[in-house]
């Protein structure tokens, strides 16, 4: 038989733990930290996470350098010249390729950047468009429900006749959906003014304007789930 | 600080660079324009599997969702058996009359006066010489070789042209309809009542210009655009 002394060997001091003399300098920078890292996780997960962040800004190659500027800014067409379902239907359409022929089977046939409108137009193939403003597919969107009740596509899509390459303007994230829907006032303008980018409803028209639009329009925008979640 | 053995004032340094490197892509995010697809932390179902309008599918030969009408069908309400309203045609020739679905009406005028700003004034102007913002730059583009690249523009009519004057309605709706020459068709942008409004907007254009050139006649149309008159007057009363 063994004694414990055998077991765990012969007792010896235990050496005692000592924090080195510079591990005081620690305790300020860890202080610093405690106070920090809180407010810094805050910051970086508000705005890491946001919509905002993450959704403007976005703006795809697309398969035809198709500038918005020139058409849309310096020529002055109208949105609904190639947007044309937008006051009848949900979406407004990407124009086909024989809108843009409209013009171009006679303006700069032989441009390089043109080919593939052309090779679309001889051979009936979809000319593959990025999608800049996508809801998520949970989300029911109707265009015309907006442009016909004074909404302007400027509120959403921003100045489109200044850019070259389109970009999302807006997060279009439902917090802001829902800013409008619950105050909508301030995102009115007269009919008429719907597809001019450059009006602003809130400089170019008075309060009073704003306010008879609200009610001679009879808007009451719904904030049920069910208005977008269908 | 400076006692520190290195490992640790290493860790020290590395934690604070790493931690700087979420803040500058935030700012980074928000500062530039950028191309990637954008980035859903939670998907739920924001991209769900099935087709909608103008959406690709790989399932049929043209790789498009949506479908064209089997051929030698008609959906409903799309047989268009009235020629008149639908093809401007009355006993195989032009129309002369609008037909009885679009009386002419000052709201059926608005609309028209609406509908020609839209689609007709990027070329034939908002009074309708010809003179619109796209014939302008057309033109200019043509005459510029470094950015011609093959234009040849045809500038478009002028809807008081004598021989326009003289066309009845329903020649003015087939043309709206199918285009004719270097114009392209507008069926699919304008609906048939829209184009109705349209010739009955146009028709109060041409009327509108008879008056006002009864005092400048004999002066040719170039000359009175220089002038601007007539121009000026038809823009001031319209906006």
């Amino acid at each position: 038989m063994r004694t414990p002394n055998e077991i765990d060997g012969p007792l010896e001091t235990p050496v005692r733990f000592v924090f080195p003399q510079w591990s005081n300098a620690l305790l300020p920078a860890v202080i610093v930290m405690m106070l920090v890292a809180p407010i810094y996780a805050a910051l970086v997960l508000t705005y890491g996470l946001s919509p905002v962040t993450h959704n403007v800004g976005y703006m795809p190659t697309q398969p035809i350098p198709f500038s918005h500027k020139i058409h849309a800014g310096e020529l002055g067409l109208d949105c609904r010249y190639c947007h044309n379902t937008v006051e009848d239907a949900a979406k407004a359409a990407i124009p086909p390729t024989q809108t843009c022929m409209t013009c171009h089977a006679q303006v700069q046939t032989q441009s390089e950047a043109l080919k593939p409108l052309w090779e679309s137009y001889s051979e009936g193939t979809a000319i593959r468009w990025q999608r800049v403003h996508d809801l998520p597919d949970f989300v029911y969107f109707n265009h015309s429900a907006h442009v016909e009740r004074g909404v302007g596509c400027a509120s959403c899509h921003g100045r489109i006749d200044q850019m070259d390459v389109v970009f999302q303007s807006e997060s279009l994230s439902m917090g802001w959906c829902l800013e409008c829907h619950r105050d909508p006032e301030p995102n009115l303008r007269p009919l008429d003014q719907v597809t001019n980018l450059a009006f602003d409803p809130l400089v170019d028209q008075s309060a009073e304007a704003r306010r008879g639009l609200l009610e001679g329009l009879r808007i009451t925008p719904s904030e049920g789930c069910s208005t977008c979640h269908r | 600080m400076s006692n520190l053995p290195k490992p640790i004032l290493f860790a020290l340094l590395g934690t604070v660079v790493v931690a700087l490197i979420p803040p500058v892509l935030i700012v980074r995010m928000r500062t530039t324009k950028h191309s990637l697809p954008r980035i859903h932390w939670i998907q739920d179902m924001d991209n769900q599997g099935r087709f909608r309008a103008q959406h690709a599918n790989p399932m049929f030969a043209d790789g498009r969702a949506m479908r064209q009408p089997v051929a030698g069908t008609v959906a409903r309400g799309e047989l268009r058996a009235d020629t008149h309203y639908n093809h401007g045609v009355v006993a195989q020739a032009w129309a002369t009359t609008f037909p009885r679905q679009t009386r002419v009406t000052p709201d059926l005028l608005a609309r028209g006066q609406e509908r020609f700003v839209i689609y007709c004034t990027p070329c034939h102007g908002a009074s309708g010489y010809g003179d619109g913002l796209v014939n302008q730059r057309a033109l200019a583009v043509m005459g510029d070789p470094t950015r011609s690249k093959g234009t040849s523009w045809v500038e478009p009519k002028s809807i008081h042209d004598s021989d326009i004057l003289a066309q009845p309605v329903g020649q003015l709706f087939n043309t709206i309809t199918n285009g004719v020459r270097t114009m392209g068709s507008y069926e699919s942008r304008i609906n048939v009542h829209d184009r109705w409004a349209i010739i009955a907007y146009i028709r109060e254009l041409q009327k509108r210009e008879a008056s006002a050139s009864a005092d400048t006649r004999g002066v040719d149309r170039a000359d009175r655009k220089r002038v601007g008159e007539p121009d000026n007057q038809n823009e001031a009363r319209q906006s």
